[in-house]
């Protein structure tokens, strides 16, 4: 818990290795909730972390935050272990589904958790009003919490969460049971976090919304990460090619069109005709990639 | 260490008002209600006042006793359903995250919480021990009120010095007995005794996986500490545990369960016995290191518990 020296690096987040295993004693098995995940990411990205229920991505976070100790491997909050005070106060943390105290209000949540950052006086009289205008609750500064809608307490999470202006951001499921005007505000705000050059990482499941936030993504799978990379280079599929027809082509245009490609004598038609890599949506691939993943384990069922 | 204590200051005053506005403080009223019922049903049986069988003093007694073990039984409730569902309630409403993910060690979360709690004790027993003041209060005037009452009996008293003597007296006697300084040891060590309460249910509630469980074995040691001393003395004047190995057992069991029994000195105290302060003294220094060692051992079971 106590500060160390940092180690030089020029990630925000770094984990090498890292695994969590809980013993089910009465089982006499153990469960594998995280294997021997490698991650980078950089200062200023917006990183998702996508994967059905009990894929490893809120043990993620929570080894990234020091709240459970790995059973093996290593993680970095900036160079610094995640369970150190100075790694602490520079990251924020809203998770799924949060209560707060109900009792409190707005106002009083987040000077509750100011104080416990060290922001105290005029300072934290100032950020709890950029914080209430930033998030949009000005309605709720007075109302305890227990009166808050679900998209108002995802809300407040996140005025929480950034209280003590951290750089990294840690978001479990920030949407998860929020409307759709709730959800596309936080998205909003995302953006708004990363304009300011902040680091997100985020689980979710509303994977439209990942493909619109997220400079690159990870897609876990029963405790393993099984992909990685930048949206772009993960949607795109290498092993075809697309043919886009412009709209004003008539249905005879496309015909004598397909079959002048199939005698494979392709004329450019003065560029109106464009040869690009087929997108796959974000939802596809993740389909794809776990039903894969899924497939190989019950071909070969060694993970406990 | 400075921002640490901040730190702890801070769930600490979370912790109470945490429980003043979720209307612990209500189990108060009921009490003052028990209170007040009670002296007024004790002072129904017969017409206060001095005389040869003591009634007054009787009743006085029965009232302190009351009060006294009224402010013991609701603390010790609130001192344990309050501890057992510190951690439980923090765990199912996952705000210990938000704070854990702070820049606040595990040790300050619990010292904080631990603390909120015996703010919230200290407050209910100084509440409790207003009422239970204002009750003998009300007991002294109506001693005073049957005693001129009595006087008034004999026409013209106040004109015989010896009368008048003799009722000053009285009424002194009355004020005596209601207004001793004895009191406030008493409801002091009653405190130090819920506190340790609190402490012995903290250290459960860092590894329990429910409150009650944390209710049940707080009260089992309970129970345990207040026989423990008995038993041992039994054991050894039996002479059953007159081998070393014996006697080490008996020696671990009274270090491991603190001795509730001591504080049995309160019983002294409302008997009419004079206990010294330095006596006192000595038990809440014993209640304190009892309480270091207990808070010690929950921040490292805490420490390493996985949440």
């Amino acid at each position: 818990m106590e500060s160390s020296a940092p180690v030089a690096t020029s990630f925000a987040a770094e984990t090498v290795g890292l695994t969590k295993r809980y013993p089910l004693t009465w089982k006499r098995k153990v469960l594998v909730a995280l294997d021997h995940l490698d991650l980078q990411v950089r200062p200023g990205e917006v990183f998702g972390l996508i994967g059905p229920n009990g894929s490893g991505k809120s043990t993620t976070l929570k080894l990234l935050l020091g709240l459970i100790v790995p059973s093996d491997g290593e993680a970095r909050i900036f160079g610094l272990p995640p369970d150190s005070l100075d790694a602490r106060r520079r990251v924020g943390f809203l998770p799924e589904n949060p209560y707060f105290y109900g009792f409190l209000n707005g106002d009083e949540t987040l000077r509750f958790y100011g104080k416990l950052c060290g922001v105290a006086g005029p300072k934290l009289d100032q950020r709890i009003e950029e914080l209430i205008d930033l998030v949009g609750l000005q309605n709720g500064r007075e109302r305890p919490l227990r009166s808050y809608s679900k998209g108002m307490l995802q809300r407040i999470g996140l005025a929480q969460a950034l209280i003590h202006d951290p750089d990294l951001l840690f978001l479990d499921e920030p949407t998860a049971g929020v409307d759709p005007l709730g959800s596309a505000q936080i998205r909003d705000l995302i953006l708004r976090l990363k304009k300011m050059g902040k680091t997100v990482i985020f689980s979710s499941h509303l994977l439209e919304q990942v493909q619109e936030v997220a400079d690159r993504v990870a897609i876990f799978s029963l405790g393993k990460k099984v992909l990685e990379g930048s949206l772009e280079s993960l949607l795109t599929e290498n092993q075809s090619t697309q043919i886009n027809i412009p709209a004003e082509l008539s249905a005879e245009q496309q015909q004598r069109l397909l079959a002048a490609l199939a005698q494979a004598g392709i004329d450019g038609g003065g560029g109106k005709v464009r040869f690009t890599r087929p997108h796959l949506s974000l939802e596809q691939l993740y389909l794809r990639t776990v039903q894969a993943q899924a497939d190989l384990a019950s071909k070969n069922p060694s993970r406990k | 260490m400075i921002s640490s204590l901040h730190r702890i200051i801070t769930i600490s005053r979370n912790t109470l008002t945490e429980a003043v506005r979720q209307k612990v403080l209500n189990v108060l009223l009921i009490f003052s209600l028990v209170l007040v019922g009670s002296s007024v049903v004790v002072s129904q049986l017969a017409t206060p006042g001095l005389d040869s069988s003591g009634l007054f003093d009787a009743q006085i007694k029965f009232v302190k006793d009351f009060g006294c073990g009224a402010i013991g039984l609701f603390g010790f409730f609130i001192a344990l359903l309050s501890t057992a569902q510190l951690i439980p309630q923090e765990l199912h409403n996952r705000t210990i995250y938000t704070i854990l993910a702070k820049p606040v060690r595990r040790s300050e979360f619990l010292l904080g919480k631990f603390f909120g709690v015996v703010l919230l004790l200290a407050l209910c027993v100084a509440l409790m021990s207003l009422a239970f003041a204002a009750t003998l209060y009300w007991q002294e005037m109506r001693g005073i009120q049957a005693a001129e009452a009595a006087y008034n009996q004999t026409p013209n008293w106040q004109a015989n010095p010896f009368v008048v003597n003799a009722y000053n007296h009285d009424v002194a006697q009355i004020v005596q007995q209601v207004r001793d300084p004895q009191l406030i040891e008493a409801v002091i060590l009653i405190f130090a005794k819920l506190v340790m309460t609190t402490g012995i249910a903290l250290l459960i509630s860092t590894f329990a996986t429910s409150s009650i469980f944390t209710i049940v074995t707080t009260f089992m040691i309970y129970l345990i500490g207040h026989m423990e001393s008995t038993a041992r003395e039994f054991w050894l004047a039996s002479g059953a545990g007159s081998s070393i190995w014996q006697s080490a057992l008996v020696g671990f069991i009274s270090l491991l369960i603190p001795d509730m029994n001591s504080f049995t000195i309160v019983d002294e105290i409302l008997a009419g016995n004079r206990v010294p302060w330095s006596h006192a003294l000595n038990l809440l220094g014993y209640a304190d290191v009892y309480l270091i060692v207990l808070l010690g051992v929950s921040v490292v079971i805490f420490d390493y518990r996985e949440i």
